[in-house]
């Protein structure tokens, strides 16, 4: 396996107390796969990424349990430098949402996209231009060669995205982090980008973890999914059988609520309440003050419940049934 | 109810002439839902902010029921700005985290008329009611509330005023995913309970399609195509409508996403390409596409294209 995290915990300690962002999360990816994180703000999808480079806030954020292995590497005991020098940018990659924070509005697109290829020695000297060119080209940038002096406001939205892109995948990383990687675009660029990001791991055959609360995205590029609650993984699956066959309350609800294309629906069938405090979490199921079909004994934690090959959810009507 | 008529705004800039909104003419039915849809930048938010008369049109009329907003009088316009109310994207941005939310509901009933305090405490109870809220929550701060709730308050305000048509900016956008489909419900009920006439932005085609009844399709200011929601979602005849419908990912893993429909970049509304504005990225274009600007053809569902006689794509 590329990527196996254990029982992963990260806090973030804060004035009112000590938020449980990740709370016990498993997850496998594997080379060349797809595995789309979902949930919605709060849920723990992108503390999870962050985990993974351990880039957590500075001072507040500390990962309290649980192991990460790349490649049958543990990471979670790797110090800062031998994350730097190894691990981050270098075997683990990340695209972000708003390509204008990550990229520096001050430097050229030329440098910036260089830093990485001459921090991890991939190119030295005068070879490091040709390899930026080279770079920018795989991810299909018009004229690259033209354009490396250029800065990033000359560049369009989802232009500025494919230089971001290059950033993450010029020293061909054997995982991609990409959080919301098209949320800030319009939709016939939205579908470049996943285009994009399709070809980029048919060439290097790298796995991916998509950061989405995007349904649709989600859908169109995961080959499996981890949905995400309060801080856990409520269920995990191949695409297919979480789309045809959500199992979890809370899958099947977000399902419901959204709004299809070409299906015209009465009403949407909302979910009532919001999603619970991780300072001071309910125990048992969390998303259980919000569901339909809660029982009494969704107070107590739910047994994660094996439905199909690698299709799991987390939920009490699941065990009785 | 509301007509727009040749609207059109352009900004002057260092850059050059960005000509936001071009021409274009819209017409809302009374209590119909009317949404603009494309791509950011292409003007949509221009033409709510002209609506909404935080900005003047360079040329153009709006006609709010035949009055032409321009040549209002004073008590008219007046009239005008209580009739006509918005409620905007990001609900942590327009409620002033200052005020409680009975002063945040009560300035503009006060900027209208003078109730007594016992009469607005119960216009500010009624319209908690209406979106949901408790009465207590008059006496709080927007930073007391999550941001479902705090769209709530700001749909609050927009109805203390008993308006009759509604702009909404993207107003779930902001939103996270199980909370967007109550504030969506709450909206289609106040429609139904007070028989207003929305005027809804949105990026989110799947949401349009659900919530509106009537579409206009901008691309760079002007509008591509325009109709019924459901025939123009059930038989696009733009080229730029299908490319956008084609590039919605859809939640169904089966599902093929067209990239080359529209392939390329937006053009830049500071320079934008003579002829159909869409011509450079249309894999259908041809020469009078690039040197004629297409009519708007069509009624009710109309298009901008000089492709339209063409059998529209199966």
């Amino acid at each position: 396996m590329l990527l196996s995290v254990r029982n992963l915990q990260t806090h973030l300690h804060l004035r009112r107390g000590v938020l449980r962002a990740v709370d016990g999360v498993s997850l496998d990816v594997a080379e060349g796969e797809t595995l789309g994180l979902v949930g919605e703000s709060g849920s723990g999808k992108t503390m999870t990424g962050l985990s993974l480079l351990r880039l957590l806030p500075k001072g507040s954020g500390r990962i309290a349990g649980g192991s990460i292995s790349l490649d049958g590497r543990e990471l979670t005991t790797l110090s800062e430098s031998e994350l730097v020098r190894e691990i981050r940018g270098r075997r683990i990659a990340m695209i972000m949402q708003d390509p204008m924070t990550s990229l520096n509005p001050v430097f050229s697109i030329g440098d910036q996209v260089g830093n990485p290829l001459r921090n991890h020695d991939i190119a030295r000297g005068t070879a490091v231009r040709a390899a930026v060119v080279d770079v920018l080209r795989r991810v299909r940038l018009p004229s690259p060669a033209d354009r490396l002096d250029d800065h990033p406001h000359q560049f369009s939205g989802g232009q500025r995205q494919r230089i971001v892109a290059a950033m993450a995948i010029g020293c061909t990383p054997r995982l991609l982090i990409a959080d919301e990687p098209t949320t800030a675009l319009d939709v016939t660029i939205q579908v470049q980008i996943i285009g994009l990001l399709r070809q980029i791991q048919a060439d290097t055959g790298a796995g991916i973890i998509l950061i989405t609360h995007d349904l649709g995205v989600a859908a169109s590029l995961c080959h499996r999914i981890a949905v995400m609650y309060a801080g856990q993984i409520v269920e995990t699956g191949p695409v297919r059988r979480i789309y045809r066959q959500p199992a979890h309350p809370y899958t099947r609800a977000l399902l419901e609520a959204i709004p299809r294309l070409g299906a015209k629906r009465g009403r949407l069938a909302a979910i009532q309440g919001q999603p619970p405090s991780l300072i001071d979490p309910p125990t048992g199921c969390r998303f259980a003050p919000r569901c339909a079909l809660r029982m009494d004994k969704c107070a107590e934690a739910p047994p994660e419940i094996t439905l199909a090959d690698g299709h799991r959810a987390a939920c009490w009507k699941l065990a009785d049934a | 109810m509301l007509e727009l008529d040749g609207l059109t705004r352009h900004y002057r800039t260092r850059h050059g002439v960005v000509r936001a909104v071009e021409n274009v003419s819209l017409t809302l039915r009374a209590g119909g839902t009317l949404a603009l849809v494309g791509e950011s930048g292409c003007g949509k938010t221009t033409i709510a902010k002209m609506i909404l008369q935080l900005e003047q049109p360079d040329a153009g009329t709006i006609r709010f029921e035949g009055a032409d907003v321009a040549h209002m009088d004073r008590a008219a316009l007046h009239r005008y700005r209580r009739d006509v109310m918005a409620v905007f994207q990001d609900p942590y941005a327009s409620l002033n985290p200052r005020m409680r939310v009975a002063n945040i509901i009560a300035e503009p009933i006060l900027a209208h008329e003078k109730p007594g305090r016992a009469a607005l405490d119960k216009r500010i109870a009624e319209v908690l009611d209406i979106v949901g809220l408790p009465v207590s929550a008059a006496r709080l701060y927007p930073h007391e509330f999550s941001g479902g709730q705090r769209q709530r308050i700001a749909i609050a305000r927009a109805l203390a005023l008993q308006p009759r048509l509604m702009v909404l900016d993207e107003p779930v956008s902001a939103l996270d995913v199980s909370i967007r489909a109550q504030v969506l419900n709450l909206l289609q009920d106040i429609q139904d309970q007070f028989g207003l006439t929305y005027l809804i932005i949105a990026h989110d085609l799947a949401l349009v399609e659900h919530f509106s009844s009537d579409v206009a399709v901008i691309y760079l200011g002007r509008v591509a195509e325009a109709g019924p929601t459901a025939e123009v979602f059930a038989g696009p005849r733009h080229p730029y409508t299908q490319a956008l419908l084609a590039a919605v990912p859809l939640p169904d893993p089966d599902h093929v996403l067209s990239e080359a429909a529209a392939a390329g970049e937006i053009a830049s509304a500071l320079n934008p390409p003579p002829g159909c504005r869409f011509n450079p990225r249309c894999p259908r274009a041809q020469d009078i596409c690039r040197t004629t600007v297409p009519e708007l053809r069509g009624t009710p569902h109309a298009a901008a294209c000089h492709l339209v006689s063409e059998p529209p794509r199966t």
